[in-house]
């Protein structure tokens, strides 16, 4: 009772870092609400001793569960010719699966126009690694050597995934401008 | 330091990831480096477009049930049992008192066990039964050897089955025998004799249940269709239909 207490006061306060990571990896938030449930109670099941922040620890099982949905999600996708026509909804050439995708579309972007939608939607088009790590760099703003304990590679593959993540992003914005600029026309 | 060997460091410069030496590399070069400057420039405006996304809210009902999920996973298992710690002083009375009551506990949820299964397997039972009669009819026909002849149908199951169900057609008594197949039901393989009543499909299953008495038909209703189950000679019956109970319990009477 005691130990379920302590686990609370330690782990619910960090509830939207674990949305927030389980929500950029899966872009569905009703998956993002399984992650989370699942996680928590893992990591109820595991915690013993742990003191200080425990946030890594706790976006690692996030991190974990959310990976398991999204390979489970693959093979389902493999099986069924799942939502062919909003696979590309957000005009992605990569192979990235964009299921569900709660993250605004290219259309909801030029009503919002907003440049924070439009930097939501070239996130959801990123490679779920490449949203990964911007996540935990720029979101939570945790170290290389947290992100790459957490993610499980060495500190290097941290820092070249971030410039290849922060370059790909780039890429995706200006597309996405040059396209808003011609639809302006 | 040349620009091609930059690279990513530019990032991790920008993160203050670097060790001393190469991040005054890093500050030289950019000093010197109008392209790199600016490339510098964009990953910093990258970084912080992303940072003033911030975190997604959690909804406020995710609170609330991992709170609930935590607290069922705290008050079942895991928790190791702890005794008393006097528990080896107690006089021989009340110690016998505390076995006899853990027997008692032991037996009652023995028998709440056993019966819950039991209810548990015949509802299992009948859910088989309802799904193997609604997936005959999703199907293009409900049977796999169409034939109104007993004599056609029965040896169709030899080979098929361990046992050989009686195949009797009742068209005189206004149940035309359509045919039989194979299906699955309670985790064995049973055989399913299909009749015709106007536009109503009845299916019988029929499989060997030896241990069952005799038993008059027992009747029950399951998302609209009719049921009727018994044995008889160490053979297990069920009916099922969207027929009403009366013309269903006709059609027993007849098998």
């Amino acid at each position: 009772m005691t130990e379920r207490a302590e686990f609370e006061r330690l782990a619910l306060p960090h509830m939207d870092a674990a949305y927030t990571l389980a929500f950029w990896l899966l872009r569905s938030r009703p998956d993002a609400e399984d992650a989370v449930q699942d996680a928590y109670l893992r990591a109820f099941r595991a915690v013993r001793n742990v003191q200080g922040d425990i946030r890594p620890w706790l976006l690692k099982i996030v991190r974990n569960v959310a990976l398991r949905k999204l390979s489970e999600r693959a093979r389902t996708a493999n099986v069924i010719p799942f939502d062919a026509a909003r696979s590309d909804r957000l005009g992605s050439e990569r192979g990235a699966l964009q299921v569900a995708a709660d993250a605004p579309s290219a259309e909801d972007v030029a009503v919002e126009a907003g440049e924070q939608a439009m930097v939501r939607a070239a996130l959801a088009e990123l490679a779920p690694t490449f949203r990964e790590a911007l996540v935990l760099r720029e979101i939570e703003a945790l170290s290389y050597r947290e992100i790459a304990g957490l993610t499980g590679v060495p500190i290097g593959t941290v820092m070249s995934r971030l410039a290849r993540a922060r370059a790909e992003l780039r890429k995706v914005l200006a597309r996405m401008m040059r396209r808003g600029e011609s639809d302006a026309v | 330091m040349q620009c091609d060997r930059l690279g990513e460091t530019i990032g991790a410069y920008l993160d203050q990831e670097l060790d001393p030496a190469t991040r005054g590399e890093v500050a030289a070069h950019l000093a010197s480096c109008q392209a790199c400057t600016a490339l510098a420039e964009e990953i910093r405006c990258t970084s912080r477009q992303v940072a003033a996304l911030g975190r997604e809210r959690a909804p406020g009902r995710l609170m609330a049930d991992v709170r609930e999920r935590l607290a069922g996973a705290s008050a079942a298992p895991l928790v190791p049992l702890r005794l008393p710690p006097a528990i080896h002083h107690l006089p021989l009375r009340r110690w016998l008192g505390r076995v006899a009551a853990l027997i008692v506990c032991g037996l009652i949820a023995a028998a709440a066990v056993h019966m819950m299964s039991r209810m548990d397997s015949t509802a299992l039972l009948e859910r088989d039964v309802l799904a193997a009669h609604v997936r005959s009819l999703l199907q293009d026909s409900p049977t796999q050897v169409a034939s109104s002849e007993a004599h056609t149908v029965k040896p169709w199951f030899a080979g098929r089955l361990e046992f050989a169900p009686s195949v009797k057609d009742l068209a005189a008594e206004g149940f035309p025998l359509a045919g039989a197949r194979l299906d699955y039901i309670g985790e064995r393989r049973v055989a399913a004799l299909v009749y015709r009543r106007r536009l109503h499909v009845v299916n019988v299953f029929v499989w060997p249940a030896a241990d069952a008495a005799d038993s008059t038909p027992r009747a029950l209703t399951l998302r609209g269709y009719n049921l009727l189950t018994w044995s008889r000679g160490g053979i297990a019956y069920w009916a099922i239909s969207d027929l009403n109970m009366a013309e269903l319990q006709r059609l027993q009477a007849l098998l």
